[in-house]
């Protein structure tokens, strides 16, 4: 059974190295550039685990795991959300991880890191 | 003293018979430790474009073993760069020297005698210019840097990496750009804006001016010398490692207690012992324990380790008097852990309260005005020995990565 990924991110270079790392690991990616189509994709697809950017270019990705958390959608309170960013501003991982997000992660991404911060949720298919 | 130069501390001659050297360095090339992807070393580059590891430097060392004498290397002129061959740099003119390396091996008696030991020692990296560890990997990462052609060079620190950049960028002609905390130790501001150094104080931790320093290094050009985000930095901190190898007479102590921010000089260690074993440079294939010291205010390698993961979590709120331990998480948290692991060793944290009883102990009882960071090795030697997993004869080494003398605005 194939596991859908969801990764909310503008940086096209990044989506491509995420892309190409999961999808060697037999996951299938669900791509958002923007926070808000994130959320819209999150609440209509089947997604089992969200990657999440947090500075996009409409709604941060702060906003976008505190909507996700309180989503009609009653599975998304607790789907797991892993927040990847560059982390130039103080305090990225504390406000990420009390916006609703279970893991932080900062950029550059490790792939061999990413790969097991994933599996730990959502095991390799 | 142990004289790390003295010919009396020297074992058997691993190749007396050799010829000489005269290629400066061995370097062959570059390699992903994470995939294992090679690069080509004379081009720039800074970590792996596939998985994003670091990249580690590799040398020949089947030909450095048929033609460098290990004994002739004792012999040279005192400081880092008499270990040529096994760093990265290849033409003398772009080596950067300040009088970098060859620091004191310093046996510790009355430290010793009170805590019922037989064999310790403390590593004094204080001597190295701009007072600290931190000139060895700068000297090796800059000397680089110049020689592939780089002109201006940034670095996010937590204090004395930005002061070793700001000197050696100085020295080797290159612009520096630095960031740091707003409360980082006042030398590290002024000896960086002394040197010429561009700085710009954050209100953060190392960790958000990496974020602000990468943006700036995208944006504008300006390389970046992060901890592990380019490959020569470990290659100066690992001659550590050959220092200690030489003034133990090629045999090696048996446990290292080291204090790990980025840990560039744990992973530099474990690769030149490594190295040095290939070499057959040697006299036995004892390896020691590696124990990673962190302060209890920003642990994630003890954290890790306790929960026996390979990479470490992102430590939140992040406080401790040691400014040089105030890493959240390092790019490098995978290699670490892995060292300590494969050495049998072990990750501990202290509190600052016995970091800076430490400090005083060291002061007092050996005349060494050890950084906090230093102190905080001393304080998991008494925590370590209280637990038990130290025995009373082992040969024991801390590390003291810099002065004291930089920390004076710290209200202790």
């Amino acid at each position: 059974m194939t596991h859908n990924i969801l990764y909310i991110e503008d940086n096209p270079d990044n989506m491509m190295l995420v892309q190409r790392a999961l999808e060697a690991r037999g996951y299938h990616l669900l791509k958002a550039m923007k926070g808000l189509d994130g959320v819209a994709t999150a609440e209509t697809e089947e997604v089992d685990l969200i990657l999440l950017d947090i500075n996009l270019p409409d709604i941060d990705g702060y906003e976008v795991a505190q909507r996700l958390r309180s989503s009609n959608k009653h599975q998304l309170a607790s789907i797991p959300i892993i927040a990847i960013t560059a982390n130039a501003l103080k305090g990225d991982a504390e406000k990420a991880l009390n916006a609703g997000c279970d893991v932080y992660m900062s950029k550059p991404i490790n792939i061999r890191e990413l790969w097991a911060r994933v599996e730990a949720f959502v095991p390799m298919p | 003293m142990l004289n790390s130069k003295s010919k009396d501390n020297l074992g058997a001659s691993a190749a007396s018979n050799t010829v000489i050297s005269s290629k400066l360095s061995h370097l062959s090339h570059l390699k992903c430790s994470g995939c294992g992807k090679e690069y080509a070393h004379h081009e720039l580059h800074t970590f792996c474009s596939f998985c994003q590891s670091p990249l580690l430097s590799i040398y020949d060392l089947k030909s450095i073993r048929q033609n460098v004498d290990r004994d002739e290397i004792s012999r040279r002129p005192k400081g880092m760069w008499r270990w040529n061959e096994l760093l990265p740099v290849l033409d003398a003119k772009n080596q950067v020297f300040l009088g970098e390396g060859d620091t004191p091996l310093l046996p510790l008696p009355r430290l010793k005698k009170g805590l019922g030991l037989s064999n310790l020692y403390v590593k004094d990296e204080s001597s190295n210019p701009t007072g600290s560890f931190k000139a060895r990997g700068l000297a090796a990462a800059v000397s680089k840097a110049k020689e592939l052609g780089v002109e201006k060079v940034i670095i996010p620190t937590a204090g004395n990496a930005g002061g070793a950049m700001a000197a050696y960028a100085a020295r080797a002609g290159l612009r520096a750009h630095i960031f740091m905390p707003k409360d980082t130790p006042f030398a590290n501001i002024e000896e960086s804006r002394m040197a010429g150094a561009e700085v710009v104080l954050v209100d953060g931790l190392i960790s958000d001016a990496a974020g602000m320093a990468g943006e700036k290094a995208r944006a504008e050009g300006w390389f970046d010398v992060s901890t592990f985000k380019e490959p020569y930095r470990v290659e100066g901190k690992k001659v550590m490692g050959y220092e200690l190898a030489e003034s133990f007479n090629w045999e090696l102590p048996d446990v290292i207690i080291y204090p790990t921010g980025g840990g560039t000089g744990l992973v530099g260690m474990w690769k030149a012992f490594a190295e040095l074993e290939e070499l057959g440079w040697l006299e036995n294939t004892k390896r020691p324990r590696m124990v990673s010291v962190q302060a209890d205010g920003c642990a994630p390698v003890v954290k890790a380790f306790q929960a026996k993961a390979s990479f470490c979590d992102f430590w939140t709120n992040a406080q401790t008097i040691a400014s040089g331990l105030r890493v959240p998480k390092s790019f490098a948290d995978h290699l670490i852990l892995q060292d300590i692991y494969e050495s049998n060793g072990t990750a501990i944290a202290v509190s600052d309260k016995s970091i800076l009883e430490s400090q005083k102990q060291l002061a007092v009882l050996e005349g060494i005005f050890a950084a906090p960071e230093g102190a905080a090795t001393l304080a998991a030697l008494k925590e370590l020995l209280q637990q038990g997993w130290l025995h009373p004869d082992e040969r024991i080494v801390l590390f003291n990565t810099g002065s004291g003398l930089k920390y004076l605005d710290h209200p202790n």
